[in-house]
């Protein structure tokens, strides 16, 4: 596909991101990056280190604000959302570093992770338990069904910060899903965790898709890309080099070159 | 009990109380919500200034000695609660300026300056609160009621009162998901944010609702002492209820009652009985060094305090258990638990 273009694809895009550009004191992180993700696949952000891919996805969530361009989620745009108003929309991402609450156990971890709950009103203040109850009961069932899904039952009254690095990669994995995602930006979920448990998290992000979850995933191990990735955006420089699957951008010597001179 | 002795345990159980009410306000901002609030002192003392004004009649009587603003008569509880309401006016403002855009450390640095500047405008505008002799002859509320012996006894009862009522509404913020999602942003901002929490509102209402606690705790002094002045809220004056707070445990609304014990209290009231060595104020300015490295200290050894935040474990909910064999007792102990660190 040719550089920075923008797919025809309306239909099945669930992310677009438009000419998107940010500067730090001069420097151009993101330089004009254009590119989209479909509903319902993995759409893989790859590059050399400094390429502008941990940048692409803060401006997606909202932490920094594009000096120009446009992001847009499911048709709407979202530019001047602020990450909760982002998130209370269905965007929802991890960290490139374990960003787990330290000293909530595992399960409140994942209670959090459910938007704008009744219990955190100010009213619970007057009204008391009684105002949120019902649907804090209802929060729990689903987070015990998570960590049944996930195999953290054990650890459930465990300290997050207690974890080791795999296992709190997987539970902000969980705690994005207590969110109920409609886009899940992951910057990095298996990095520094043993190869047994990456697999094992790449299975869950293989099964998420085949649910219909969209997600955007950053990762430089390329035979996962390959494995679970339907598309892969390729950038260096802050630019959109090529899109494609990852066979081709295998095959295209731009892409090979960025990648070794990175 | 002979009259001095009674003076002075009711001295020391309305103190407790004031400062009781002083540690959870700062618990809430500081063990819940993150938020170091070095102006805290500004809000109890802000607290007290209010409920004087609110008590003292005009500033005629008396002689005519002291000048202030308002002057009014009400009674009580009426000047209590406008005191709470009037510093968490004030904690309204002072959080839009240091809440929606700074970092914590920032943040922390902002307050000091606000409370340094206010105590400055407070003692140099001297018709504002009577500038640095400060107010005086404040009636006591409800002396009517009963005999002067017995009355430091009921202002005993009243100020228990209140912890108990304050005590209800704290509880319900960190036993409820507005806690847990409070402390969520105390351990990671950006992440709470990522969930479609909006952080800075979170903060502000507890900014405003605990320092809101920090003006009552103050009015309840004044109206006991019946005076108040810019030395009795020195900006020093946070940094006791800083290290009460992490002495008892951050984060524990039990733990914070212990170090309001220990801190204020117990280790001020210690020092009383050292026979004076050295030069004179001598022991006094030690209090000051102690309390500094107190809580260093605690933070290098014991950095979860005497009683550390409770871990909150919750049942399993009963319609899992429906048709199934699982138990609803806790799974196989943790690391943690073996090592006894949960409480």
């Amino acid at each position: 596909m040719s550089l920075n273009e923008v797919p025809n694809v309306p239909v099945q895009s669930f992310l677009e991101v438009r000419d998107l550009r940010r500067d730090f004191g001069g420097v151009w992180a993101v330089d004009g990056a254009s590119f989209e993700a479909q509903s319902g696949c993995i759409t893989a952000l790859i590059g050399p280190n400094g390429a502008g891919k941990s940048t692409v996805v803060d401006l997606i969530g909202g932490a920094l604000r594009p000096t120009s361009g446009q992001v847009l989620m499911d048709g709407r745009d979202i530019t001047a959302l602020k990450p909760h108003e982002r998130a209370r929309l269905g965007l929802v991402r991890t960290y490139q570093m374990s960003s787990e609450f330290g000293r909530l156990t595992v399960l409140e971890n994942l209670l959090v992770g459910v938007p704008d709950q009744r219990g955190e009103r100010f009213r619970t203040l007057v009204i008391g338990k009684r105002y949120w109850r019902e649907q804090e009961e209802a929060v729990l069932v689903k987070a015990f069904g998570l960590m049944d899904r996930f195999a953290m039952s054990e650890k459930r009254d465990e300290y997050a910060g207690n974890l080791s690095g795999g296992q709190k990669r997987l539970l902000e994995i969980m705690r994005s899903l207590m969110a109920e995602p409609k886009l899940l930006l992951l910057d990095e979920p298996m990095a520094g965790i043993n190869p047994t448990l990456a697999r094992v998290i790449e299975g869950y992000l293989s099964d998420l898709a085949k649910e219909g979850l969209t997600m955007l995933l950053i990762e430089h191990e390329l035979d996962v890309v390959d494995r679970l990735c339907e598309s892969v955006v390729f950038m260096a420089q802050g630019k959109v080099i090529a899109t494609g699957k990852m066979e081709e951008l295998l095959k295209n010597t731009g892409v090979l070159n960025a990648y070794l001179a990175g | 009990m002979s009259q001095s002795m009674v003076y002075y345990v009711t001295t020391i159980l309305v103190y407790l109380g004031v400062d009781i009410l002083a540690c959870w306000s700062f618990n809430l901002q500081y063990g819940v919500a993150g938020i170091l609030n070095f102006a805290f002192i500004m809000f109890q003392a802000v607290g007290a200034y209010t409920a004087a004004v609110l008590t003292l009649g005009p500033s005629s009587g008396n002689g005519g000695f002291q000048h202030y603003i308002l002057g009014w008569t009400l009674p009580f509880p009426i000047p209590i609660l406008v005191a709470g309401v009037v510093a968490a006016a004030l904690a309204y403002v002072v959080g839009l300026i240091a809440l929606r855009r700074l970092r914590a450390d920032y943040q922390a640095m902002v307050m000091l300056v606000i409370s340094v500047i206010a105590t400055l405008v407070v003692t140099n505008e001297l018709g504002l609160f009577n500038g640095p002799a400060g107010l005086a002859l404040i009636p006591e509320p409800l002396s009517s009621l009963v005999s002067s012996g017995g009355y430091p006894w009921l202002y005993v009862g009243v100020t228990a009162a209140i912890c108990v009522i304050v005590y209800l509404f704290v509880h319900r913020v960190t036993s409820s998901p507005l806690g847990r999602t409070l402390r969520a942003t105390r351990d990671n901002q950006d992440a709470a944010q990522a969930l479609g929490k909006d952080v800075v509102k979170l903060r502000l209402f507890i900014f405003v609702f605990s320092n809101a606690i920090a003006g009552i705790s103050g009015a309840l002094l004044v109206e006991f002492i019946g005076a108040w002045s810019p030395g009795s809220w020195l900006y020093v004056e946070t940094f006791v209820i800083l290290t009460a707070v992490i002495v008892g445990g951050t984060g524990n609304n039990a733990g914070v009652i212990m170090g309001a014990l220990l801190v204020p209290i117990a280790f001020n009231e210690a020092t009383r009985f050292i026979p004076p060595f050295g030069r004179p104020g001598l022991v006094d300015a030690m209090q000051w060094v102690v309390i500094g490295i107190l809580a260093p200290i605690f933070l290098w050894f014991w950095p979860r305090g005497i009683i550390p935040e409770r871990r909150r474990r919750f049942k399993v909910p009963a319609i899992l258990l429906v048709g199934s064999d699982q138990s609803p007792t806790r799974p196989e102990m943790t690391t943690a638990e073996a090592k006894g660190e949960v409480d």
